[in-house]
């Protein structure tokens, strides 16, 4: 009977008149479709079970939940669409045989967050240490052209120890490196989240370096361009994962990370947060929020909060608070350049990036670093068209050796590159000090801010009537005899104090107007509704030279 | 022993404490003036004042002790 089956199959040639002829297959007896399901079934049971229960259990015992978990909290209920859960490693190199890889430990697919259509590459640390495999790159590279055709967010979730050096140690490495180009060619395109959830050494480092927003997860996360093994075989230096790059380093000194969060549900939770200001791509607008808090709000508590004294600091995030909708500021990078904030709200429901000055640290000058905190930011909402609202105290740039040192003069120039490119809506609003070239990054009058306001502190100067006196009337000072100089100082810093005056610039029509601080939330509110049609040509370039 | 530095260039407006004082954390140690602005530098600890490095009137440079709490 077998035998015959077998015979059945096997087309043998008849002959005939007309040449060769082929018997069709008569018989089937393999296994049937239901058969054929319940092999599925299985096989997909198989490869959902991840690293099995040892290593799921070790990544618990970390305070980490499983990728899959992950992704049940960042998306949407029952919209994941999973790509690729059946693929695992094809590699031939002997440390690989006998190896199972479930979906080559790097979840892929698309599904919903808020109700918006984004992209995911989850790597899975229960199989190999999500480490990139051949064929995880190939489902990965395959997420990055469905994203960018798409044009919908991708969201990395990062839990890796980074390439698989057992597949691919030697000199096959020549073809790799697709992963950065192409998210060059996406930025500013759509909207890329590389959340930091466990480590992510050299191949997944330079993925959050290359990323819009990156949060990290306290204690369970790190980052660096070469792990603890590779810098002691390299340079020597004998150093762990955390003290060379985790949340600590990375969102305090380095600037790399955007926000430290406590644990993965706090990471997820912030992403998708993060994700609702921004629009699915640069050819949409950010969607509009539904709000409560109403816009004509007057926020009197901004009366006492800032001091008419212009010496005296104030918490500039308390008056951020105050005027957005529900009080609920999504801040970027908060603790790092303290100097300045920046971070997402809404006026009325509909989002934008706010930039305020911050006289509680080194009395809210600029330095190299907020310099570069500003510009990221700036760029950041200019591609994804969201509105930007500055709220400048600024007593202008830090000056002495230490920072010209530093390169401030660099770093500033690309705050007032990417203030002086920025298209989208901009309103600023001079709380108190405007000074020098902290004025003009801050969003002046020549940067083309769509609408200028003061408060009636707002003292508006290239620089302060002390440094004025000191190099306009030095040498009539020196001139006068020495009792007489500190008096005549004195009087001469008065003389030029009362040109600083709201009212001359608000008198010559510079700034649109001066209100009410209590209504500064309706006045940015009213502003980007009035703005929100605005187009700019600028003249044709391949590309601006970024003083980088 | 916590050294309490500066975060920046600075002239040393007033000097708020005098070793030996008790103090807590937030509390205000001296007020720095630059960049037109008070800056108060607050004590991270609480604890004893051991030294006072600054005076009124003076300079200090970014990464400079003020003092030294125990």
């Amino acid at each position: 009977m077998a035998d015959e089956a077998k015979a059945g199959r096997q087309a043998t040639p008849a002959a005939g008149e007309d040449g060769p002829k082929f018997m069709p297959t008569l018989t089937y007896e393999g296994p049937s479709m239901k058969e054929k399901v319940e092999e599925l079934r299985e096989k997909r049971a198989q490869f959902e079970a991840m690293g099995g229960p040892e290593r799921i259990e070790r990544q618990r015992s970390q305070n980490k939940l499983t990728v899959r978990e992950r992704l049940g909290l960042l998306f949407d209920d029952g919209t994941f669409m999973e790509y690729g859960l059946l693929a695992h490693h094809q590699s031939q190199s002997p440390q690989m045989q006998g190896r199972f890889t479930p979906a080559d430990g790097c979840i892929t697919g698309i599904g919903e967050i808020g109700g918006r259509r984004a992209a995911v590459i989850a790597y899975d640390f229960t199989v190999m240490a999500g480490s990139i495999g051949m064929v995880g790159e190939i489902k990965a590279t395959r997420m990055r052209e469905l994203a960018l055709k798409e044009r919908i967010p991708i969201v990395w979730l990062i839990d890796s120890a980074g390439a698989r050096i057992q597949e691919a140690a030697g000199s096959t490495f020549a073809r790799s490196g697709d992963l950065f180009r192409e998210q060059v060619v996406m930025s500013g395109v759509i909207p890329q989240v590389a959340a930091m959830m466990g480590p992510g050494a050299a191949g997944t480092a330079y993925i959050p370096g290359l990323a819009d927003f990156v949060p990290m997860v306290k204690g369970n996360s790190n980052m660096a361009l070469a792990g603890p093994h590779l810098v002691k075989a390299a340079v020597g230096e004998d150093v762990s994962a955390e003290e060379m790059g985790g949340s600590e380093v990375h969102c305090k000194v380095s600037g790399v990370g955007d926000l430290e969060v406590a644990d993965d549900q706090e990471c997820i939770t912030a992403v998708r947060k993060y994700l609702s200001f921004f629009p699915s791509s640069n050819l949409d607008r950010p969607p509009v929020a539904q709000t409560s808090d109403p816009l004509d709000r007057r926020c009197e508590d901004l009366i006492d909060l800032v001091p008419a004294n212009p010496r005296k600091a104030y918490d500039m995030r308390k008056l951020v608070a105050s005027i957005v909708d529900d009080h609920d500021f999504f801040p970027m990078k908060p603790d790092w350049a303290k100097n300045l904030v920046t971070g997402f709200a809404r006026f009325g429901g509909r989002p934008c990036g706010i930039i305020a000055n911050q006289p509680m640290f080194l009395g809210g000058a600029l330095d190299v670093n907020s310099a570069d905190k500003a510009a990221r930011f700036v760029w950041l909402c200019d591609a994804f068209n969201i509105p930007l609202v500055f709220l400048m105290d600024c007593p202008g740039f830090l000056v002495g050796s230490q920072v010209e040192k530093q390169g401030i003069i660099r770093h500033g120039a690309k705050m007032l590159f990417a203030v002086s490119e920025a298209t989208v809506p901009k309103i600023t609003v001079v709380i108190r000090k405007g000074y020098g070239a902290g004025y003009y990054v801050m969003n002046g009058r020549a940067y083309e801010p769509d609408l200028l306001v003061g408060w009636p502190t707002a003292e508006i100067s290239v620089m302060g009537p002390e440094g004025a006196v000191n190099i306009i009337f030095r040498k009539q000072i020196e001139a006068a005899p020495p009792e007489q100089q500190d008096e005549m100082r004195n009087q001469m810093i008065g003389m030029v104090r009362d040109q600083i005056s709201p009212y001359i610039a608000a008198g010559w029509s510079f700034v649109d107007d001066l209100i009410d601080p209590a209504e500064t939330r309706q006045v940015i509110g009213k502003a980007l509704a009035v703005t929100e049609s605005k187009r700019v040509e600028r003249p044709w370039r391949k590309h601006g030279v970024l003083p980088v | 022993m916590v050294e309490i530095v500066s975060e920046m260039v600075a002239n040393v407006w007033k000097v708020l404490v005098s070793v030996g004082d008790q103090v807590t954390e937030g509390d205000t140690l001296v007020i720095l003036e630059s960049m037109k602005m008070e800056i108060p530098v607050e004590v991270t600890v609480s604890g004893k004042v051991e030294e006072v490095r600054v005076v009124e009137g003076g300079v200090v440079q970014e990464g400079d002790v003020i003092a030294v709490i125990s």
